[in-house]
């Protein structure tokens, strides 16, 4: 036992111990040869189990593409989206997908620049979710516009009316954020796919199956691991990490904008931004656990992704559930410290409801922003507190279960937000009530059906981790250097 | 295909491989590596070799940048919207657009830059078919392609074979 090489990596530096491996990846004392056999074994032929899984998801959007075509022949009356409330679920799951969609990039990119070594095990899963979460964002705007057809009008194209969109209208920024972010997400993933791919298909041309040799060799782009293409491969992944690290904490910046720009009580406000990429990386990481534990049990990857792991990226929650609860509190000193009855109002209908009462029992006073509220503190700022202990954050178990209630509370806070603003702003006379119709409800469910669908798929046709970022991690085959620290 | 003539061997282990190169490259020739994942160690033995790949992206950054502000300055003043007596070419909100193309053609370009990059370098740099075929540079080993006359075939034909080599090809065409 002892250190047997000390180097560095893309991950940073190193020390391999011949028994322990990378600290808290023991996956580092295996060999490449290893390494590609455990991960190709993950691609085998699935167990009926995970038929019976796909099948669940894809009936779950089936509900989904069933209550949207309902909608789109009866239109979008048919959703309980009226004046004065605009934005109801639709946008709800737009901003709470999209913050799903911010843990993929971040692990891949942020991670990847500040060096943490227990990305490499996760951060091809959280790259599909990212590409995946985006996608279903994506879809929402297109559903919730009520005329789907005409979504190409958000495009600033030549047209014969000579006419041009808005540029300074925070609802185009959107359009080029989300484009961008997830144009980006998909090339980084594909990128990264590609020396894995190249992997595949040499592997599956060793195995005598052709055909899948024939399906993967397009898509490995004539991969073939030399050091000119290594070169170009190495300083092309260091620009993307660079470029997409700005654009997760611009993306959801932008998207808080949408709201922050009005001047609708409970939205304008400067906070919104951070307030917002702090949930959305706490939602994101949130999801990447929910979805990898599972994983974890099933294949048996507890070699790669350790407790060590789940540790770190729970204590990624920890830090943003502080500061969402901090945006929380700052919010309700914003609204008193405003000085306008109208902030002052809205931030005590969300908790309380109606003015007529102090206490929760008064008619008529819980309503959907209220449950919300409540819904959103407990399961964001309450919820997490036992992941301070060492002993809950080494229990996947009870973190999966915390994981689970941080997605349900992200999703109701963004309700919690857009609901509450729109029912109560400034003219009592124009106050109104929210309550989602059936379509809608299917539609959020066919959207959690479209992601898991995606995922199940991924999880079986692509290697979840990067096969060549983990033989970087580990230990290389040495003859006689192996005491050596060979970088110096 | 450009015809090849030199030798390739296969390696198992990596400072074997490091120590072929640095000796092929003594007597004057640049090999081509492959490897299964990339490694520092290589890339000092090749002598740090540089790419093009950040210039490509700084260019086409620059563009989107360009880009970025110039659409909505001109849209604006192609179709006037005026409102409060705000200004018609507002830079704050177009610096969102501008920050989003910046990434966008810098992203794609940077992608598009380093598979031209790759392929023209697959042109000047060629390896043997066989190399091509043997699937385990993808998996657990090391290749070693030396590119030379065919006078010098034996001289680094014996570099590879006291370095350790697994298997050692000679191509000549």
């Amino acid at each position: 036992m002892g250190i047997t090489a000390e180097y560095n990596t893309t991950a940073g530096r190193v020390v391999i111990d011949e028994n322990e491996g990378h600290p808290g990846i023991k996956a580092t004392t295996l060999s490449y040869g290893q390494i590609n056999d455990e991960m190709l074994a993950m691609l085998d032929k699935p167990r009926p189990s995970y038929y019976l899984l796909l099948l669940g998801f894809l009936m779950a959007l089936g509900l989904g593409v069933l209550s949207f075509a309902i909608q789109v022949d009866v239109g979008i009356g048919y959703s309980g989206i009226s004046h004065p409330i605009a934005w109801g679920f639709y946008i709800t799951n737009f901003v709470f997908w999209i913050g799903i969609g911010h843990a993929g990039t971040l692990i891949s990119a942020v991670f990847y620049l500040t060096r943490a070594p227990w990305r490499t095990a996760i951060y091809r899963s959280a790259e599909a979710m990212t590409v995946f979460a985006v996608f279903t964002a994506g879809l929402f705007p297109l559903v919730h516009i009520g005329r789907p057809w005409l979504a190409f009008w958000l495009i600033p194209y030549p047209n014969e009316r000579m006419l041009w969109v808005n540029f300074k209208s925070p609802l185009l920024w959107d359009v080029f954020a989300v484009t961008t972010y997830m144009s980006v997400s998909i090339m980084f993933f594909l990128l990264g796919l590609i020396p894995d791919l190249a992997i595949l298909r040499d592997e599956a041309a060793r195995k005598g199956k052709k055909l899948k040799a024939l399906l993967y060799a397009p898509m490995a782009l004539a991969w073939r691991g030399t050091n000119h293409q290594w070169v170009h491969y190495m300083r092309g992944y260091l620009i993307f990490a660079a470029l997409a690290t700005p654009l997760v904490f611009s993306v959801h910046s932008i998207v808080s904008w949408d709201f922050a720009m009005s001047s609708v009580p409970g939205w304008h406000t400067t906070i919104f931004a951070p307030y917002f990429v702090a949930g959305a990386i706490f939602s994101g990481l949130s999801m990447v656990l929910t979805v990898l534990i599972p994983i974890r049990a099933v294949f048996g990857l507890q070699d790669y992704i350790t407790n060590h792991v789940i540790q770190s990226v729970s204590k990624m929650i920890i830090f943003t559930s502080i500061i969402v609860g901090y945006a929380y509190a700052a919010e309700f000193f914003i609204g008193y410290y405003s000085g306008s009855p109208f902030e002052r109002a809205i931030f005590y209908y969300r908790p309380f409801g109606e003015m007529q009462s102090w206490t929760l029992l008064g008619e008529n006073q819980i309503n959907f922003p209220q449950i919300a509220f409540w819904l959103m503190v407990f399961c964001n700022v309450i919820a997490p507190i036992p992941l301070w202990r060492w002993k809950i954050r080494n229990n996947p178990l009870a973190v999966w279960i915390i994981t689970i209630l941080i997605n349900i509370g992200m999703w109701f806070e963004r309700f919690n937000i857009i609901g509450s603003s729109l029912q109560h702003e400034y003219d009592p006379a124009s106050w109104g009530e929210y309550w989602p119709t059936i379509v809608e409800v299917g539609v959020t469910i066919g959207s959690f059906g479209f992601f898991f669908t995606l995922f199940t798929l991924f999880a079986k046709s692509l290697p979840p981790m990067a096969i060549m970022e983990l033989k970087e991690g580990t230990n290389p085959p040495m003859k006689h250097a192996a005491k050596k620290d060979i970088n110096e | 295909m450009s015809k090849f003539t030199g030798v390739w061997a296969i390696f198992e282990y990596l400072d074997e491989t490091t120590e072929t190169i640095e000796q092929v490259r003594e007597q004057g020739v640049q090999p081509t590596v492959l490897m299964p994942c990339p490694r520092h160690e290589i890339d000092h033995a090749l002598g740090e070799p540089g790419t093009l790949v950040p210039w490509i992206a700084l260019a086409f950054g620059a563009l989107g940048c360009l880009i970025g502000f110039s659409l909505p300055a001109w849209t604006a003043s192609d179709w006037v919207l005026p409102v409060s007596g705000k200004p018609i070419v507002a830079i704050p909100p177009f610096t969102i657009i501008g920050f989003e193309l910046t990434i966008l053609l810098t992203a794609i370009f940077t992608l598009l830059g380093l598979f031209l990059l790759g392929f023209i370098d697959s042109c000047r740099f060629p390896i043997p078919k066989a190399a091509k075929k043997y699937r385990r540079f993808q998996r657990d080993r090391f290749g070693v392609v030396v590119r030379c006359d065919s006078s010098r075939i034996d001289e680094f034909e014996s570099i590879m074979k006291k370095n350790g080599a697994e298997e050692v090809h000679v191509e000549k065409e």
